[in-house]
């Protein structure tokens, strides 16, 4: 019986295989079932329509450009931002770090195309402009959206897309303006003229205004608001020299006044409730205050990094509150330092005390007098530069004529404003005094230097970037 | 037992020559009495375990052991027969001896019955009409590496391997028959491990591997003592089987399998040292400081600044550290265990190893890598030897632990009077503020543990006696988690920063895939023509999800790996990805007479990786043999023992480029803002684009003379690549650094190969082998429409290799300034780049090879290996620190120019000040001054083996080793290791060590 059924099996199971097994093989070798190289969407990705359908994800695209701009490229706190590097380049810091760091080329003021924190900014920079055109195509492509969130995005959109390119041009000189997503446009920009770029800030600033409300559209002041427009709108005619336009900006967001005030003391200026702050970025944390703080801060000497240079400390008058409150001095006993005290927290703290302020009251005060002073309004500037001067513990300004505020304008400035993204260098440059002042103190200044280079990279991958800045 | 107790005392091993030993036949007088004889049987590469050994006309027999040796009851009128496949049959009248040596002589060529493995077949060596290189357990077990990329280096033809860093776990590079991709990421080969493909691709991620160059390789799992033979697929013949994996080549790894016989073990224990083998030649202090003041008088300043504390009197002006041998020369402890157990019957068989593998570091502080790996192999088929099944798999742990920074650029630039390491009471030293002490580096760790299991299992039924039902299943599965840490420690005490701002940066990866391939063999043979036809098909699944995490801000360092003591913790990178991946493939071979043999291979593939309608296409290639040392006007000469032409045609592709680049999507930011999660554009959108495609071809001429004792294979190729599927790096004002699309440009490698085998010698108690490979390859860009218009204008020129570097002229010291001067290429009175930087350098090798020589005499084995290399490369020690500032320079900075007339090839110093000779200094570094020759020829590798004569250990068989690993290099390049590219890494180490094996 066994015998029989092995003989069975012998003889049949090969038939019965061959046809059946074997035709399902060849079936699944053949088949053409190619749905199996579908796959589902990832879920780390959200499809880009769907952004722009939910008030949420439309907030978040946008919010988070305040996030990288924040921790990346100029106008971060960080050490490799702005507030440090340019305050290396001009006359407000000195360095004392390793000499192979980008910073001491800064300090040196012998940047070459290849520095590689040239290419860091500008990258940074033109991503954080792309994350803003992104979220503007968007938002234009959007139906789901209600037309008041939708302005106010686009709003805060256009801000940034036009203090970005402020800043850009501050540095670099021409530079291409950015305003779409194509790449095959963006791969072949070329540079456009100052001027040019400034007409295309100032136009997208007034547009923003009047898309914006007053109201900052959540709670602290940590996104831009119409106030904000018109203070950059206030900052940006100013150094285009239109007078009378930045007298103007300035006095819409000084007359808001249940909005802002100036600070009762030059202690509480910089801290996260301040009246005098118009904007400010919220940190990365909930615990976390600025990063100038550790940027700046240092406990004992020689200063591993960066300390105020000499000039700056000396260029406090005698009984300046703000020596005492915004600047402090470390010594080894034998010799002293001063570190940037604006910003007195390094790290975590809880509650958070201080958060990175772009822009605050003092600044507008001294735009307005500097514009009403150029415009001969020579008591209406004084008036407001001893505003400034007042919260300092100083006595009203002596200066006279147009000339002496100006040049009154000009160190008040400086020591209102130091270390805050490259003020000083840029007064100087605009108002000419680069080689003046710079090439006393700075060994290797050179009257090119008013330009840093473009970076090295930029020119190999888009030839009509070229030429480089004279001097590189 | 009772053998065993007979055998011993009894004569021992004893050089018998082949004289003697007929002497004895010829004197042996015969006695009926049976008596055991036992005895030990070699060939030309040593003991030879599994030859059978019979008593002529009778039907007692048996096989010897995994030491070659046997015992058998003869009587001395009795014959031996000794017989094994592969090598002519010996036999032998027992006489009055009781123990033989016999000696095995490999039969008519050493290319009969070799089989290399093809991937889905295998072929016989001398039929196959593929570009295939291979090397075996043999050549790999002679070298104390923990990579097995590293045990080819030098070994195969037209393939070129690097090692990215002499630190233990660090990864390998590996191009086979040059750059094929524009990607740098696209040019990695297919791994395919006992038929399971291996994602090669990397793990974990740049931050959490702070020590390594590169991002963690996986193929770190591969244990090289498990390895039996590995094989390159180089052309489109061998390669097209793979469709569009198999455009960079194919390496196939075949793990070791159990094996017939009685149960043999093995156990190997070996212990040694790496250190580095070379350093740069740096300034000493007294030429240091005298180069910084002589810096500060040129650049006219007089009073040191305070922060100068080199030369200002704050360090000791006379104090000096070789800071290379002080930071990178310690010793690394390697110790090595390997234990196996193989048998089994004729249906059944089965191999379980395992390894433990250890490695300090050249570091000061107590660092360290392990590796542990348990293998095990199960093969079995049923009686009448229709249904065959086979088990393999590989299970690893790596537990890695290293420094957070590489220390070799501070070992380079601190300048020699840099104060102590540590201070009186033993703790770091920061000479007041003024010292960042290299040490402190080392307070923070980077370590890495990573699990992997790979399974393969092969089940076949023959239907028929010429039809096979076959399919192969595997799944690999890799976890992984690395960290690096960056306590609070690591900064100098005065800039107060406390546990509140330490760092540990982790990220765990998980990956998993699975694959099935049914397949079908069939193979007719009608009259003369042997026809052998597959068919099969693949579906597989790989699966990604890694997680990196950044913790900060701690109650104290020590709770530094508890990311619940953080105060913020950070999701900074997640993905989790799923790549699909479906094909067709077949193969018709055609054998007339072993005279002509054509082989069709082709496959159509499908990739998830690619959008809607660009999924699938089809690759194919044709490859031809004609063995005419077989057609009969040459069958019978003694010359020429074989002759083969072969040559080959297709098209392979590559889907190297990542999961779900085709779609417009946003990414959650790693970042807040407000407490809210930002939203970023993930890409730039482009769904347009498809494979990139490859064609090769490939002529190749295979002759053995004198019976093969002379065998030399020359191959002449040229594949190109056009379709290119490019991440187009973009300008910054884009927003993205790239962009993927198919670029419309054709990269062309075309080269030739040559090995070479010879038996030098081959006698019973000598002989020596040598092989010789030799590769010469030429890359270049053959076309790129409107490259003047493309981003790539300033990387890429038409008709020139893509690795090329475009670089300044240096045209010397001008002798009245002392600057370094450059041709002006456009002649506008300044050097700028791109205008001025116009010379282009080929940093690829011009050619490349090895040299192995395998020498034995009676129990000695001596194996030694040269690798040679032709190229320029950056001469990394003039490219770093400007000569004059705070950096220590390497001692070519000496001959500089001091005063006007002097004539030197170096510039005058500065400490930075003179912005002129700055500016200069960074421009001679992007000059061809310090593009170099780098050529070496290095000896890889040298091992020298003894076993010990049988009657020392009894029935255990014992060989003792010392093997050396990169132990010279010979070459004028002034870096540390020619081998390497880039700055700032551990060289590759110099490793010796010493080993003891046991077989019984």
């Amino acid at each position: 019986m066994k015998k029989f059924i092995k003989n069975r099996l012998e003889s049949t199971v090969p038939l019965y295989m061959i046809v059946l097994i074997g035709s399902v093989w060849l079936l699944s070798l053949l088949s053409s079932c190619d749905s199996f190289t579908e796959t589902s969407m990832p879920v780390t990705e959200m499809n880009e329509n769907a952004v722009f359908e939910d008030p949420a994800t439309a907030t978040a695209a946008l919010t988070n450009v305040y996030a990288q701009v924040r921790d990346a490229g100029l106008l971060t706190g960080k050490s490799t931002g702005m507030s440090k590097m340019m305050g290396l380049y001009s006359d407000e810091l000195s360095f004392w770090g390793a000499s192979n760091d980008d910073s001491d080329k800064y300090y040196k003021n012998t940047l070459v195309p290849t520095t590689g924190m040239l290419r860091e900014w500008w990258n940074a920079t033109y991503t954080q402009i792309y994350a803003v055109n992104s979220v503007l195509e968007g938002l234009q492509g959007s139906d789901a959206l209600e037309q008041e969130l939708k302005h106010q995005l686009m709003g805060e959109a256009k801000v940034l897309r036009a203090f970005l390119h402020f800043n850009l041009i501050q540095i670099y000189g021409a530079v291409p303006y950015i305003t779409t997503t194509d790449y095959t446009v963006n791969s072949k920009v070329k540079r456009v003229a100052e001027a040019e770029v400034m007409d295309h800030i100032i136009a997208e600033l007034e547009e923003a205004s009047d898309l914006l409300n007053i109201a900052y559209p959540s709670e602290e002041r940590v996104r831009i608001n119409r106030y904000v427009a018109q203070a950059l709108l206030a900052r940006v005619y100013l150094y285009n020299g239109n007078w009378g336009e930045a007298s103007n900006s300035a006095s819409a967001v000084l007359n808001a006044t249940d909005t802002y005030s100036s600070s009762t003391t030059l202690a509480s200026t910089f801290l996260k409730e301040s009246t005098a702050t118009i904007w400010q970025f919220s940190p990365r944390t909930a615990t976390r205050n600025t990063d100038e703080g550790a940027t700046f801060i240092f406990n004992s000497g020689p200063p591993p990094q960066v300390a105020l240079s000499e000039s700056l400390v000396l260029a406090f008058e005698a009984g300046d509150l703000r020596k005492e409150n915004w600047i402090k001095a470390v010594t080894d006993g034998t010799s002293t330092w001063y570190h940037a005290n604006k910003y007195k927290k390094v790290g975590n703290s809880t509650p958070q005390q201080e958060y990175s302020i772009v822009l605050r009251l003092s600044e507008q005060y001294l735009i307005r007098s500097e514009a009403r002073a150029q415009q001969g309004e020579l008591i209406g500037a004084k008036e407001d530069l001893n505003v400034v001067r007042l919260l300092a513990g100083l006595p009203s300004t002596t200066a006279q004529s147009k000339a002496e505020i100006l040049s009154a304008l000009i160190q008040e400035r400086r020591v209102e404003l130091f270390t805050e993204y490259g003020h000083r260098f840029f007064d100087l440059k605009r108002n000419g005094l680069l080689d003046a002042v710079l090439s006393t103190t700075k060994a290797s200044w050179n009257t090119t230097d008013a330009f840093l280079p473009l970076p090295q990279e930029e020119l190999l991958l888009n030839s009509n970037l070229l030429p480089q800045n004279p001097g590189y | 037992m009772q053998k065993n107790l007979l055998f011993r005392g009894r004569t021992g091993y004893m050089p018998f020559s082949l004289l003697q030993l007929l002497l004895l036949f010829w004197l042996s007088i015969s006695s009926a009495q049976s008596v055991p004889v036992s005895g030990t049987v070699f060939d030309a590469q040593g003991t030879l375990p599994g030859v059978n050994v019979k008593l002529k006309n009778k039907t007692l027999g048996t096989t010897t052991d995994a030491n070659g040796t046997f015992q058998i009851i003869a009587s001395p009128e009795d014959t031996l027969v000794f017989s094994s496949i592969g090598y002519v049959t010996i036999t032998t009248k027992v006489g009055q001896q009781t123990t033989l040596k016999i000696i095995m002589q490999s039969d008519k060529t050493t290319l009969e019955e070799v089989f290399v493995n093809a991937g889905y077949y295998k072929v016989k060596d001398k039929e196959r009409t593929g570009s295939i290189a291979k090397i075996t357990a043999k050549e790999i077990e002679t070298q104390p590496v923990t990579n097995f990329l590293a045990t080819m280096q030098g070994r195969m033809a037209g393939v070129n391997i690097t090692q990215n860093t002499g630190v233990a776990g660090g990864g390998f590079n590996i191009q086979i028959r040059g750059i094929n991709s524009l990607r740098n990421e696209g040019n990695a080969p297919l791994y395919v491990i006992d038929g399971v493909p291996y994602a090669s691709d990397p793990i974990g991620s740049g931050s959490s591997a702070s020590i390594m160059p590169a991002l963690t390789s996986p193929l770190n799992n591969i244990n090289p003592a498990d390895i039996e033979s590995i094989e390159i697929l180089k052309d489109a013949d061998a390669t097209a089987i793979y469709g569009s994996r198999g455009a960079n080549g194919v390496v196939l790894v075949s793990t070791k399998k159990g094996k017939k016989g009685a149960t043999r073990y093995s156990a190997k224990f070996s212990q040694g040292y790496a250190q580095v083998g070379h350093y740069m030649k740096m300034l000493n202090t007294q030429q240091y400081v005298a180069m910084r003041k002589e810096a500060f008088a040129n650049d006219g300043i007089t009073e040191y600044p305070e922060s100068a504390y080199d030369v200002n009197g704050t360090w000791d002006a006379n104090r000096y550290t070789d800071w290379q041998r002080e930071l990178l020369g310690g010793t690394a402890k390697i110790t090595n265990i390997n234990a196996s157990v193989s048998g089994g019957s004729e249906r059944t068989q089965f191999l379980l190893s395992t390894n433990y593998g250890s490695e300090t570091t050249v570091f000061p502080g107590d660092f360290g890598y392990k590796k542990a790996n348990l293998h095990f192999n199960t093969n079995h088929e049923s009686e009448d030897g229709k249904f065959r099944m086979s088990l393999t798999g590989s299970y690893t742990v790596q537990d890695n632990n290293q420094p957070s920074t590489d220390l070799s650029i501070e070992a380079w630039i601190l300048p020699p009077n840099a104060p102590a390491l540590y201070d009186e009471a033993g703790n770091l030293n920061w000479e007041n503020n003024t010292f960042e002490n290299p040490l402190r580096n080392l307070n923070g760790l980077s370590i890495a543990e990573t699990h992997d299991l790979i399974v393969n299992g092969i089940l076949s039924y023959a239907l028929l006696p010429t039809l096979e039902l076959k399919s192969n299943m595997g799944f690999t599965d890799l976890s992984h988690y690395e960290s690096s840490t960056y306590p609070s420690t690591i900064y100098n005490p005065a800039y107060g920063v406390g546990s509140d701002s330490s760092l540990n940066f982790y990220t765990n990866t998980a990956r998993q895939s699975w694959i099935i391939e049914p397949q079908l063999h069939w193979k007719p043979t009608t009259g003369t023509l042997k026809t052998d036809v597959l068919l099969g098909s693949t579906f597989q699944s790989q699966n990604n999800r890694l997680q990196g995490m950044m913790a900060s801000g701690f109650t104290s360092n020590s709770m530094i790996y508890n990311p619940v003591a953080a105060t913020t913790l950070r999701v900074t990178a997640f993905d989790e990805s799923e790549y699909h991946y479906q094909s067709v493939f077949g193969r018709v071979n055609l054998n007339w007479e072993d005279r002509y043999i054509v082989n069709l291979t082709g496959r159509r593939d499908g990739s998830s990786r690619f959008g809607p309608g660009k999924q699938f296409a089809y690759f194919g290639a044709v490859g031809a043999a004609w063995l005419f040392s077989n057609e009969n006007g040459l069958k019978d000469q003694s010359v020429l023992s074989f002759g083969k032409l072969r040559a080959s045609y297709g098209t392979t592709g590559s889907d190297q480029i990542g999961n779900y680049q085709f779609l417009n999507t946003y990414t959650p930011a790693t970042t807040q803002y407000q407490g809210t999660v930002g939203l970023q554009p993930t890409r730039l959108y482009n769904a347009d684009f498809g494979w990139e495609t490859n064609k090769k071809m490939e002529v190749a001429i295979e002759l053995g003379l004198l019976k093969d004792r002379i065998f030399l294979t020359t191959a002449w190729y040229k594949n190109r690549s056009s379709n290119q599927l490019v991440g187009v790096p973009l300008p910054g004002t884009t927003g993205f650094a790239t962009l993927q699309a198919n670029l419309d440009a054709t990269v062309e490698n075309k080269g030739l190969e040559v090995t070479l085998r010879t038996e030098n010698i081959r006698t019973t108690d000598f002989s020596w082998t040598t092989s010789f490979n030799f590769s010469s390859a030429t890359n270049t860009l053959k076309s790129f429409p409107n490259l003047e218009g493309s981003t790539f204008a300033n990387k890429y020129i038409v008709g020139q290799p893509l690795n090329i570097i475009k670089v300044f002229h240096a045209t010397g010291v001008d002798p009245e300034t002392g600057i370094y001067t450059f041709e002006d290429v456009n002649g506008d009175g300044i050097i700028t780049a791109p205008e001025d930087q116009q010379f282009v350098k080929d940093l690829n090798p011009s050619y490349f090879g090895g040299l192995q020589n395998q020498l034995r005499y009676k129990n000695w084995q001596l194996d030694f290996s040269f690798q040679f290399v032709k190229q320029e490369q950056l001469s990394i020690p003039e490219a770093f620190g400007l000569p004059g500032a705070v950096s220590n320079q390497d001692v070519s900075v000496l001959d500089h120019w001091q005063q006007p007339g002097d004539k030197t090839p170096k510039q005058i110093y500065t400490t930075g000040a003179n912005g002129v000779a700055e500016a200069a200094f960074y421009n001679y570094t992007a000059s061809d001054a310090v593009i170099k020759d780098a050529s070496y020829i290095r000896l890889k590798n040298v091992s020298l083996r003894f076993e010990f004569p049988k009657s020392w250990f009894g029935k255990v068989g014992c060989r003792a080793s010392l093997e050396g690993q990169n132990l010279l290099t010979f070459t004028k390049f002034k870096g540390m290791d020619p081998e390497q590219i880039g700055v700032g890494q551990l060289p590759p180490l110099r490793v010796i060590t010493a080993g003891l094996q046991f077989n019984f």
